[in-house]
């Protein structure tokens, strides 16, 4: 049974004043991640990228289709107790403290006063915020947030990590930390979906790479396929493998024959 | 369950203390008690009248504060801002993360308000010190603290008439101007209806003015059934069964609105 499971995902949102004029967000979206993979998406602004992580922590409702996170709905709560999320831009309280909010996720998970104490402390020098403790949220530059919110994600060491844009508003420093953090969690098994647009990132750590473009999940290949380069034809010579692949799915809507990724174009 | 939502209770608690303007409005409320000791001097006879009538103003203004900044900037800023993924991303329902801060706002208003009550004792005993206890002759603690304990039952009831309003609307302006409104209607639709009724053979109104109005006393919140003022000021007994009903009635609304809240944003999606 795959770690996250989602079978003909569609969505379509309302939109105008009325809500009448529709846009497809997630158009017959399948996916399974194994367990202790790291899946990286990658697509263009408005591929649907965020509504299919959005709806795997069931915080938007798909219009058709399931998605299954340890073999339980996603819109079940209870399987949230295995998951770490950090959103895109992720907010944390503004007039709390980090030590405050990883408190609060430890309560919740029932973790003993002494634990929560311990973890908030190797979270916290992890992230690198080991004397940003008791400063209010608001107080944090963007990449501290989105330290700190990944600090959050994994405080109560979930199973699964789903990490949107987890290196967006980082500096050099900040994203290779995030990168070791990934790479950390990975070597202890836990399986992770992110998506990003950074795709020398994505090329570096994933096991396996999916294209979202149009709400669908167009090609899916792995860092072993990659490592065979493309043809010479290929948009920009000086990309990287990915990024041929990426502008050729994404530019012409064809995947390069032979990285199809297993042979599936989906 | 009940462990969690404690815990989001607390949180949202420990949150909206740190909001400025809680610190705003006691002040403000500490003022304006400390003005009914100062001005209530120049009315003689009406010496406790004013007092308690300025003091009880202060309560309320400490209790509105919440569902009409705390509430909305809690809840409906919490979408708008993206902050609600920090307890959603939890394995936290949205019923509970809906319950869970309801009550955390209910413990901020039950505290601005025993804060602003211990400040009402305060200035009455001043007042026993100041004045002749003669002015004071209509006194009755138990009266004040029953209109006290009205005043934040209706303020338990606007806060789950603004977490409605913040679970349907996108907007924490839209959020506000309707709890604004629900609040204007509350107060006035008894005393509306009460006209109507009385003037039905004098006025040429048509029936379905009067099933509207009539309509609205049970849809928006009755405010002025919590409204014990004119006891507490004037010394009066309280009938235990008005005090019964308000309890029952407010109550029941409050539960009734915050299940009406929970199955609303239960289907809402928060992209």
């Amino acid at each position: 049974m795959p770690a996250i499971l989602c079978h003909a995902l569609s969505k379509t949102y309302g939109h105008g004043f009325w809500r009448l004029q529709r846009k497809v967000a997630l158009a017959n979206f399948s996916l399974d991640v194994a367990r202790g993979e790291v899946f990286g998406i990658v697509g263009p602004n408005g591929a649907g990228k965020s509504t299919a992580l959005k709806i795997l922590m069931g915080l938007v409702r798909p219009t058709s289709g399931s998605a299954q996170i340890l073999a339980m709905p996603a819109s079940d709560p209870a399987c949230h107790a295995h998951l770490g999320y950090l959103p895109e831009n992720p907010s944390l309280y503004k007039k709390l403290t980090i030590s405050e909010h990883l408190h609060f996720a430890g309560q919740l998970a029932q973790m003993p006063s002494k634990v929560i104490r311990s973890r908030t402390a190797e979270l916290l020098a992890l992230v690198d915020l080991p004397l940003a403790a008791h400063i209010p949220i608001q107080r944090f530059s963007k990449g501290m947030t989105q330290r700190a919110a990944l600090a959050y994600a994994l405080f109560t060491d979930p199973k699964i990590l789903i990490l949107d844009e987890p290196m967006s508003g980082l500096d050099p420093l900040g994203r290779q930390l995030v990168l070791e953090i990934i790479r950390h969690c990975h070597n202890q098994g836990k399986t992770i979906l992110f998506c990003s647009h950074i795709l020398t990132d994505v090329e570096r750590i994933c096991s396996r790479i999916g294209i979202m473009h149009q709400g669908k999940l167009v090609a899916q290949t792995t860092p072993a396929e990659l490592a065979q380069q493309l043809p010479a034809s290929a948009s920009a010579s000086s990309a990287t493998p990915l990024e041929r692949l990426f502008l050729a799915t994404v530019q012409k809507g064809v995947v390069p024959e032979g990285k199809q990724g297993e042979g599936h174009a989906l | 369950m009940l462990f969690k939502l404690w815990q989001v209770a607390l949180f949202t608690y420990r949150e909206s203390l740190r909001q400025r303007i809680v610190y705003g409005v006691l002040v403000c409320a500490a003022l304006l008690i400390l003005f009914s000791l100062m001005f209530s001097g120049w009315f003689m006879r009406d010496i406790l009248k004013i007092i308690l009538d300025l003091c009880l103003a202060a309560v309320s203004l400490g209790g509105l504060l919440v569902p009409f900044f705390a509430a909305i900037n809690l809840v409906a800023g919490d979408i708008d801002q993206k902050t609600i993924f920090t307890i959603l991303s939890r394995p936290v329902g949205r019923g509970l993360y809906i319950v869970g801060k309801f009550c955390g706002l209910a413990l901020l208003a039950c505290t601005i308000m025993a804060i602003l009550t211990l400040a009402t004792l305060a200035a009455l005993w001043g007042a026993a010190l100041i004045f002749d206890p003669f002015f004071l002759c209509n006194l009755s603690i138990s009266a004040i603290l029953v209109a006290i304990a009205m005043k934040a039952l209706a303020t338990l009831v606007l806060i789950a008439v603004a977490m409605l309003w913040s679970t349907v609307t996108t907007s924490t302006f839209l959020a506000t101007l309707l709890t604004l409104c629900s609040y204007i209607i509350g107060q006035s639709v008894e005393s509306v209806v009460r006209f109507l009724v009385l003037q039905q053979n004098q006025l040429d109104y048509s029936p379905l003015l009067r099933l509207v109005a009539e309509a609205s006393l049970y849809v928006f919140p009755n405010l002025a059934a919590f409204n014990f003022q004119h006891q507490a000021a004037h010394g009066l007994a309280i009938a235990p069964g008005e005090v019964l009903f308000a309890l029952v009635y407010g109550l029941s609304y409050t539960a009734g609105l915050l299940i009406l809240a929970v199955l609303l944003f239960s289907r809402r999606d928060l992209s």
